[in-house]
């Protein structure tokens, strides 16, 4: 789940030779307590990597190719497909499309005009694996690293996906190999190459129908996690009223 | 640690339980269960020779003291009982501890408990009636003292392992659960112990205050879930 923490010594004496590690921490902002953890532990986390080549300057893609799982990342990276773009925006920011769509009010298209809300969103992981799979991504995934299925689908319901994880995720698609560092949160979509306005342009060139469609899907899964929530909420209103 | 000093932690550990629910109390919540564990409290405290010997002679020293424990007993498990299967919201529970079946059971074992008390020699207080344990009536009087308790347990085991195991529950509740079902396993192991007669030597003592701790620290985990909770007071919008 993270890089070796040989590795990435050697990385920092390459992009810091006269820092020590506090002051890497200090550069990155980040706390110098997690960092050492993870140096004992022999881990170095995929967060801590791109913090660092952050606060130095570098571009945190190139630095993470550096290290095992991530070598191809930088030539891997493409322009996101619509539908990658359109499973970053929000499902209230699709509704809202909906609702201005029809009151003939829809706007030229552009990111500003649309206000859409900053990503990634409560979904957004799982909106991205739903994107990009070509039908039998979680299986595939699932198989090249490892990662038990049942494991993979408690990340997604978490809003997680592990960097590595995300990577081969997007290998399987064929879609950029920054893109799921985006939706992760990892990358800010500059960093992956994102394009400031580009979910504007390709939620605003869907068609009415489709837009429909995509609206009911995410509705859908909204609805399911409330129901969720709501039962979980009654459970612990019956032990906290009962016992409590 | 020895036996004696088991039996003070628990009961510490009850009172305890109950007087951190007081200001809860005070506040119209959770009577119940602070009745139970007041209850339970005298109950554990009655079972304790420096108490007993002490509050049976003002009882008139006819060991009245000992009935009042075991009513003590009923009551917590009735109340205890019915609070849980509504917690675990397990409907077979709630029906058979409330419904006609353990209505009956609790009544018939009231009724004789009565019987073999009035039918009993009893002059002179004996904590857990042991200086008595030739008669016969007196023996009678003992396994049916253990008959409602093991039904409750009995009934609440299932319920609390389940809630235990959910794994959509939260952490700390499936601990409370946890912690809950253990107990309830232990009445009923206890109590399944001595009708094939084994012999329980210390096991005598430790067997059913372990299940009493177990008991009264799920419910401060429960307590404590429901105070943190009323604490922060996170409305969490479902649609944001």
């Amino acid at each position: 789940m993270a890089v070796t923490a040989k590795a990435f010594q050697l990385w920092r004496s390459r992009i810091a030779p006269q820092d020590t590690v506090s002051d890497v921490c200090r550069v990155a902002g980040i706390k110098r307590s997690t960092l050492a953890q993870q140096l004992v532990r022999g881990k170095v986390s995929v967060p801590t990597i791109v913090s660092i080549a952050r606060g130095y300057g570098l571009p945190p893609v190139e630095s993470l190719a550096v290290f095992e799982g991530f070598a191809d990342v930088p030539a891997g990276v493409r322009t996101p497909t619509d539908a990658e773009l359109v499973s970053q925006v929000s499902h209230i920011d699709i509704l809202r499309l909906l609702v201005a769509r029809s009151e003939d009010q829809e706007c030229a298209g552009s990111d500003l005009q649309l206000n859409l809300a900053p990503f990634p969103h409560r979904n957004s992981v799982r909106a991205w694996i739903e994107a990009i799979d070509p039908g039998d991504l979680r299986q595939q995934l699932a198989a090249r690293t490892g990662v038990a299925r049942q494991n993979l689908s408690a990340q997604l319901t978490a809003g997680r996906l592990a960097p590595e994880i995300a990577v081969e995720a997007a290998r399987i698609a064929g879609v950029s190999l920054a893109s799921g560092l985006v939706v992760t949160g990892l990358l800010t979509p500059d960093e992956g190459g994102w394009p400031l306005d580009g979910r504007a342009r390709a939620l605003c060139a869907m068609p009415d129908l489709d837009l429909v469609f995509l609206a009911r899907d995410r509705l859908d899964v909204l609805g399911k996690q409330i129901r969720r929530a709501e039962l979980d909420d009654g459970k612990d209103r019956a032990m906290w009223e009962n016992l409590g | 640690m020895n036996n004696l000093a088991i039996q003070w932690l628990v009961l510490a550990l009850c009172a305890l339980g109950a007087v951190v629910r007081l200001p809860g109390v005070l506040q119209g919540r959770g009577r119940v269960v602070f009745t139970a564990l007041v209850l339970l409290t005298v109950a554990v405290g009655l079972s304790l020779d420096a108490i007993y010997l002490a509050v049976d002679p003002v009882l008139g020293g006819v060991n009245v003291a000992n009935l009042l424990l075991r009513g003590c007993l009923y009551a917590v498990f009735l109340l205890l009982g019915l609070r849980m299967a509504a917690a675990f919201d397990s409907r077979l529970a709630s029906r058979l501890v409330a419904g006609p079946f353990g209505i009956a059971v609790l009544a018939v074992t009231v009724l004789a408990t009565l019987y073999f008390f009035l039918a009993s020699e009893l002059q002179g207080s004996s904590t857990g009636l042991r200086g008595f344990d030739t008669q016969d009536t007196v023996l009678q009087y003992i396994v049916v003292g253990r008959l409602y308790p093991a039904y409750v347990a009995a009934c609440l085991v299932v319920p609390g392992v389940h809630a235990a195991l959910d794994r959509q529950a939260r952490p700390l509740h499936r601990l409370a659960s946890g912690f809950l079902a253990a107990g309830f396993t232990l009445v009923v192991a206890n109590v399944a112990l001595r009708l094939i007669a084994a012999d329980l030597h210390q096991w005598d003592i430790i067997l059913p205050f372990s299940a009493i701790l177990l008991t009264v620290v799920g419910l401060c985990l429960i307590w404590a879930s429901h105070l943190v909770n009323v604490r922060s007071r996170r409305r969490a919008n479902k649609l944001a």
